[in-house]
């Protein structure tokens, strides 16, 4: 569960959220859309305080943020993991290494990560590389290897930084279906942030829109299925058609 | 073997465990302190994880300061500190002093460069893991920077050996300073082309190292 009260933060005087209250049940899938710009970034980035509020309150699995020492603070952030459009693996370390880090910090022994490390691997499918680099992955497969890291530490939140936004569409297909099991599997709260409604669609349970940094509204909605998110190349080429026809008008 | 090395094979080899020494305790101090230091200019600058601006900006202004005077000079100006550290301002014990100060300003800087070209987003993944300070630092940032750690050791190494070249001055002994001794001012010039050559080999063989290992470590 994920509640923000009157949360505002500014960037040398421009107002990039501005005092939104937002409460995320444990277990939701909860989309957030807008612009570029419109401060979808920054609120995600407050949930785990990697900004920290000028104003208002951030409780993630009932533990107040914003008022917790720094020791407990890091603690707390070991049960809400992030992912990034841009993956931000450790590139000198291997598939298995970047799993493995998060739950040295943790200070877990080495037999028991041995355990975890795999099984996080084996539930992204990536067990068979886990000793390849990230500069030998594509795209999709760094994505999995973030998500066995963000999974590591079994948190029970997911914030999730536009995640498929660099990857095609049949790849963003595989990950949406991840992180659709992790809600199912293991009961995650998952927030995702993205600019792109057929993904938003897809798994969300309840959406979010943002605008000049405020709520313009939250609506429940029907998850569609990820199937809807087009993948099919004659769906590109219907789009084209459609680009081009209206060109010729 | 030509026979001036065999005439001066004594000095040589002496000249030679000066400058291992000179340099040894410059790569010492650039590890054990230059190390440190360069995170620490890292760390607290403007948007880091220990952002300081009155730590940052005294320390980069000392590293600068040192790194502008003419090596020279700044041997010349630290006489009394030497002295007061080691006993005497003469000898190769001496000539460490100077040598390891400028060595920890000159791999500092480059600790700080390679630490910024590491990915801003790799910091933050590790914070949004829970890492403290100390698991940032060495569980991510010198495993990202590692090759970039290594090429700027070595390059500051190479550098080490040209500074100790001129510690003849108070005495410090070492390559450089025989070379100019025997060979130069004694116009030895064959001797000198000799050392000279000994020189160039050792620079060969720090870089073939250093970038072999940068190399090899480098999985980006
Ligand atoms: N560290 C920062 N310093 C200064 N301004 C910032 C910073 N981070 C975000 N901003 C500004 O705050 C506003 C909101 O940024 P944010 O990244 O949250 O938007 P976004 O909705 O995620 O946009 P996008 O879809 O482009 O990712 C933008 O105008 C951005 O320029
Ligand atoms: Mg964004």
């Amino acid at each position: 569960m994920i509640s923000l009260h009157n949360v505002s933060k500014n960037f040398a005087g421009f107002q990039a959220v501005r005092s939104v209250n937002l409460t995320i049940p444990q277990s939701e899938i909860h989309g957030i859309i807008g612009a570029s710009g419109a401060g979808k970034s920054t609120l995600l980035r407050l949930m785990n305080l990697l900004e920290l509020p000028d104003t208002g309150e951030v409780v993630v699995n009932g533990q107040p943020l914003t008022s917790l020492k720094e020791r407990k603070l890091r603690q707390a952030r070991m049960s809400i993991g992030m992912i990034f459009q841009q993956f931000h693996l450790v590139l000198n370390k291997t598939v298995y290494e970047n799993v493995d880090v998060s739950l040295k910090l943790g200070g877990m022994p080495k037999a028991q990560r041995q355990k975890r490390v795999m099984e996080c691997l084996q539930f992204v499918g990536l067990e068979n590389l886990k000793d390849k680099y990230p500069a030998q992955l594509s795209g999709g497969q760094k994505q999995r290897v973030a998500i066995a890291r963000a999974l590591a530490n079994k948190p029970q939140v997911l914030l999730c930084d536009e995640p498929t936004s660099s990857l095609d569409p049949d790849t963003t297909i595989g990950i949406l279906g991840i992180l659709e099991d992790i809600n199912k599997n293991f009961g995650v709260t998952i927030v995702l942030v993205s600019h792109e409604m057929d993904v938003i669609q897809s798994i969300c349970h309840r959406v979010t829109v943002m605008a000049d940094g405020g709520i313009y509204d939250t609506v429940s909605i029907k998850p569609k299925g990820i199937s809807k998110v087009s993948s099919d190349p004659r769906n590109f080429f219907e789009q084209l058609k459609k680009g081009g026809e209206a060109d010729d008008a | 073997m030509p026979e001036i090395l065999l005439q001066y094979q004594d000095e040589i080899w002496r000249s030679i465990g000066e400058t291992m020494v000179m340099v040894g305790v410059s790569i010492a101090a650039a590890i054990l302190v230059g190390l440190p230091v360069g995170t620490l200019l890292y760390l607290c600058r403007k948007g880091q994880i220990y952002e300081n601006p009155v730590v940052f900006s005294t320390l980069n202004l000392v590293v600068n300061i040192i790194r502008s005077f003419p090596f020279l000079l700044l041997v010349v100006f630290l006489i009394p500190f030497t002295r007061l550290v080691i006993g005497t301002a003469i000898g190769t014990a001496a000539a460490t002093v100077p040598l390891s100060i400028i060595a920890i300003a000159h791999y500092s800087r480059l600790v700080e460069q390679s630490l910024l070209d590491v990915p801003r987003g790799v910091v933050e993944a590790a914070i949004s893991m829970g890492a403290s300070g100390k698991d940032i630092i060495f569980k991510f940032l010198y495993v990202e920077a590692r090759s970039g750690l290594v090429l700027g050791l070595t390059t500051s190494i190479i550098s080490f050996i040209s500074y100790s070249t001129i510690m003849g001055v108070v005495g410090g002994g070492g390559i450089g300073d025989f070379a100019i001794r025997y060979g130069y001012q004694q116009f030895k010039t064959d001797l000198m082309m000799y050392m000279i050559l000994v020189m160039i080999i050792l620079v060969q063989l720090i870089q073939f190292t250093g970038t072999t290992i940068a190399r090899k470590i480098d999985k980006r």
